[in-house]
């Protein structure tokens, strides 16, 4: 890559659908399967992410030219860690319920392969404005995705979206669906579906 | 306990067959078209011309190669035409073509006598020139495989009478009707090759046959009969081998390289012919059936044509959907009746139009069955995954080259899988690639 | 004349596909009519609605994904029939939709469909199904004949060994009697759609096992559903080893791990589970090089 002048937009929209880190690079799956049992933990869980995303990628893509190559990997977490202790402290002031529910995944963000991924590929590579607006655009893409998951196994197996319950009191809910085999289902299933639609565009586009 | 192997099927077409207690009856036609190719190894040379008259057991092609075998003029009369046509293989191969002037001239014979007193050095000579390779199906030249590799010790010789073969019933019949003459060629190859114990192998549903060899058996040397299970492939030669002597033939091997040389029942007729008196092999015995009027066991001159085989038999009983030579385990389709009869077709079977379909492939259901009717030991299922992908090496690595494509598990899959024509291919392949490889180097 | 040309073998067996799942289907009426002895005409319900939203669910995924149709194999009918069998007889009919048509298309077309799934179709929706409402799948027996009796769940039942024999106990609609199965069972020997051993060595693993942990053998093998399971179930062509001996290890697997889910585990009853378990395992006991190939050992010895 270079220091040319990139798309911005582009940049954004990769991060949302083309290379969405969920359904097309499958990375943070851990996350992903742990706390999607609710849709309001998927979209605690994505905006945690996209706050880490956006502030490790900045930071790292400013120290770029400065971080030996050598040392990049335990440098880049320090940074990560950083921002994954502040947004931790954040949440436990204010959203505590939140906090509760997500637990030892929010530490473990650190860890999270999309955040080192990104830093890695993009923001020790690339200009602060660009590394910014792809940590946005990841971070967003994340969200969304396990805000579907979530949105879909809530309402499966408890009748509700966002706590609101949709399908009435009459509804026998699907336990299955927020137990962990549910995450791997949905996610299996959204993948596959997924992957269709996309075969399908291409093959159309042939 | 009767002996037998493991795996197999058990085809029902087997045991009900309409020409089970039909006696032999000699059928001579018009003309004959004889082929030259008759034989694994190079084709023969055609050593007459159009116009030409020959006698009966005359030479008509000269042996080419180490593995080629005379080929004799099987009627007496005048060659019309000496062409290549289309046989089986699907490739052009030369033919001399006899009209049959029905005199029954026959060349001079050069009998040997008693097979039990005949110098044995003189057996094998006689095998070769009177023209004889298996008559079981196999068409290998049987004086090549009665020569023994230097450092090999052939310790059996085995009869093989078992006749596993759906339709066919015509060694059923030459052991009931002309026993001693199996027993006099199993004899000759014993004195041949100086082995001390000959076993006739035959299967639990033929006791007329049983009870006939035993008979002739009766104070020959060495020999005796053995009752196997009724189970297909009974009569291949590996399961052969080990049923009737517990021995195995070692992967990619020869039977001699566990002491054993097997020779069909129809083989052994004919080297007894050779020897006793001179006779070539200008005919041989087969089962015509199927969808024909009156299925019969026929003697007919080697290069008959199957439509007047058929016509022998009455003809078409209805639209004929398919015809084969052999059984209907491991036949060769024919493109049409013109084709010449050769001394390895042992059966012409006609099939109808509703018989002749054959089945749509389904999915695998992994039933494994397949896997319990291999008589090898092999993973069909597996082989054809790697088959249908054209993995030729990974089929060699789950062993393809030790199918011998027995039909077994295509017969008995419930999803009509088409296993052994799959496996034909890997193994033509393998050996084509194998080739290259050598080639190349 | 136009003759067809084709490749050796000429002949095929009678028995195809279709015919070996139309058997399957004869050999689980008698386990039907029982059900229908015991619980009433009810039981037909959750039954008959299993067997058709499995059939709709094949056919409309192969309709709508421009597939060869092949509802004709018979093959859903008999993952539905199963389904249904193995339900609580008072089960609602919307579970079962769910449970067939996840049976159908998540268990068995997205994997490839029929042949290509490495579970059992019939009993992943069971497991889906207990997970997901487990009130109504443990819960709801007592139906027909059993109106007035109140049991808990069938393990826990003090039934007689008669009673467990003839099946008046309460249980699943085709799980409880056992004579029904053994007919079944005895139907699918005689026309060599199973092999006999799979079962055997299941019921003599689990009544082995149980019986050194304390457990009447005969009550091991006649309670709960481990001889419908091990009949029908885990003789499931698909999911379960090609190889012989990998077929008898993976018999005794059912039936130890049956045995210790009963024993030590929190569910009352264990055949689902370690039907699936094992399932998963078939393809790696296949792995196992068990058969001796023709002619192979002579050369090893020779040390070619």
């Amino acid at each position: 890559m270079s220091e040319k002048k990139m798309n911005l937009g582009k940049v954004f929209m990769n991060g949302v659908i083309t290379e969405n880190p969920t359904f097309r690079l499958v990375l943070g799956t851990c996350p992903t399967l742990a706390v999607t049992t609710s849709a309001i933990n998927g979209l605690g869980m994505g905006a945690a992410a996209t706050f880490v995303l956006l502030g490790s990628n900045i930071v790292i893509s400013a120290l770029r030219k400065v971080i030996p190559d050598k040392v990049r990997i335990p440098s880049f977490i320090v940074v990560i860690c950083m921002f994954v202790t502040i947004i931790q402290l954040v949440m436990q002031a204010y959203l505590p319920s939140l906090y509760e529910s997500l637990g030892i995944f929010l530490p473990l963000i650190v860890v999270n392969c999309i955040i080192l991924g990104r830093a890695e590929a993009f923001a020790s590579k690339n200009p602060v404005v660009a590394s910014a607006v792809d940590g946005v655009g990841m971070g967003l893409g994340f969200t969304l995705a396990l805000t579907l998951i979530g949105c879909i196994r809530e309402l499966a197996g408890n009748g509700s979206v966002f706590g609101i319950n949709l399908l009435g009191t009459s509804y026998q809910p699907m336990l299955l669906m927020i137990l962990p085999a549910g995450g791997f289902l949905v996610f299996g299933l959204l993948l596959g579906i997924i992957n269709s639609l996309t075969n399908r565009k291409k093959e159309g586009a042939k | 306990m009767k002996a037998t192997f493991r795996g197999g099927v058990h085809p029902a077409h087997h045991s009900k067959q309409p020409t089970r207690g039909l006696a032999i009856r000699d059928f001579v036609s018009d003309t004959v078209q004889i082929v030259m190719n008759m034989n694994i190894g190079a084709p023969s040379k055609p050593c007459v011309k159009k116009g030409d008259h020959v006698k009966i057991g005359q030479i008509i092609g000269e042996p080419v190669g180490g593995l080629g075998l005379p080929v004799h003029a099987s009627v007496s009369g005048d060659v019309v035409a000496v062409d290549a046509i289309p046989y089986i293989t699907g490739d052009m191969v030369q033919s001399v073509t006899i009209k049959n002037d029905f005199q029954e001239e026959w060349e001079e014979l050069h009998p040997l006598g008693n097979v039990e007193t005949v110098d044995p050095a003189l057996i094998l000579p006689a095998i070769k020139n009177a023209g004889i390779c298996g008559m079981g199906g196999a068409s290998f030249p049987t004086h090549v495989k009665l020569t023994i590799a230097p450092g090999k010790k052939c310790e059996y010789v085995l009869a093989n009478g078992a006749e596993c073969e759906t339709h066919i019933t015509c060694d059923d019949r030459l052991m009931q009707e002309h026993a001693t003459r199996v027993v006099d060629g199993l004899r000759a190859v014993m004195r041949a090759l100086d082995v001390k114990t000959g076993i006739i192998g035959i299967e639990d549903n033929k006791p007329e046959a049983i009870a006939a060899m035993e008979k002739a058996a009766q104070g020959r040397d060495g020999v005796r009969v053995q009752v196997m299970k009724t189970k297909y492939p009974q009569g291949g030669e590996k399961q052969l081998i080990k049923v009737l002597t517990g021995r195995e033939v070692p992967s990619g091997g020869l039977p001699i390289d566990c002491g054993c040389v097997v020779v069909n029942v129809g083989t052994c007729a004919a080297i007894a012919d050779a020897i006793i008196d001179g006779k070539p092999v200008i005919d041989r015995i087969l089962t015509c059936t199927g969808a024909v009027r009156s299925p019969a066991n026929l003697r007919v001159r080697i290069g008959t044509i199957a439509a007047d085989v058929i016509g022998e038999c009455g003809g078409y009983s209805t639209d004929p959907g398919k015809i084969f030579f052999g059984g209907a385990m491991t036949g060769l389709c024919i493109p049409n009746d013109s084709l010449p009869i050769a001394k390895s077709t042992n059966g012409v079977v006609v099939f109808t139009k509703e018989e002749a379909v054959s089945a749509e492939e389904d999915p695998c259901i992994r039933c494994g069955k397949c896997v319990d009717a291999c008589p090898i030991g092999l993973n069909p299922y597996d082989m054809k995954i790697s088959a249908d992908i054209e993995k030729w090496d990974d089929c060699k690595k789950k062993h393809v080259m030790d199918c011998m494509l027995c039909g077994a598990c295509a017969f008995i899959c419930p999803a009509r899988r088409w296993l052994t024509p799959s496996f034909k291919i890997a193994k033509q392949k393998i050996t084509e690639i194998a080739k290259k490889e050598a080639a190349a180097k | 004349m136009s003759l067809i040309l084709s490749s050796a073998p000429h002949v095929r067996a009678k028995d195809n596909t279709q015919r070996l799942m139309l058997n399957v289907i004869i050999s689980l009426l008698p386990c039907l009519i029982a059900g229908v002895y015991y619980f009433g005409f009810a039981c037909l319900i959750p039954v008959c609605v299993s067997v058709v939203s499995a059939v709709a669910a094949e056919f409309c995924w192969q309709k709508l994904g421009h597939k060869k149709i092949r509802i004709y194999d018979l093959s859903a009918v008999v993952t539905g029939l199963l389904l249904g069998l193995i339900v609580p007889p008072s089960a609602p009919w919307w579970m079962m939709v769910i449970g067939s048509v996840f049976a159908i298309i998540v268990v068995k077309q997205l994997f490839g469909g029929i042949g290509d799934n490495f579970l059992n179709p019939a009993l992943a929706a069971r497991a889906v199904l207990l997970a997901s409402w487990p009130a109504l799948m443990t819960s709801g027996y007592n139906v027909g004949k059993f109106d007035a009796v109140t049991t808990p769940t069938p393990l826990l039942s003090s039934a007689s060994l008669m009673d467990l024999l003839l099946g008046n106990v309460t249980g699943a609609i085709g799980e409880t009697c056992k004579i029904a199965i053994l007919l079944g069972f005895l139907y699918l020997l005689i026309t060599k759609t199973i092999r006999w051993e799979i079962p055997v060595i299941t019921l003599a693993s689990a009544a082995l096992l149980g019986w050194l942990l304390g457990t009447d053998p005969l009550t091991t093998v006649l309670s709960g559903g481990l001889l419908f399971g091990a009949v029908y179930m885990a003789t499931d062509y698909v999911t379960t080893p090609m190889n012989s001996l990998a077929r008898y290890l993976y018999a005794v697997g059912i039936g130890v791990i049956v045995v210790l889910i009963r024993k030590y585990g929190s569910y009352p009853e264990g055949v689902t589970y370690a039907i699936l378990l094992m399932n998963i395992a078939a393809t790696l006991f296949d792995r196992i090089p068990v058969q001796r190939i023709y002619g192979h050992t002579n050369a090893k010895k020779e040390g070619k």
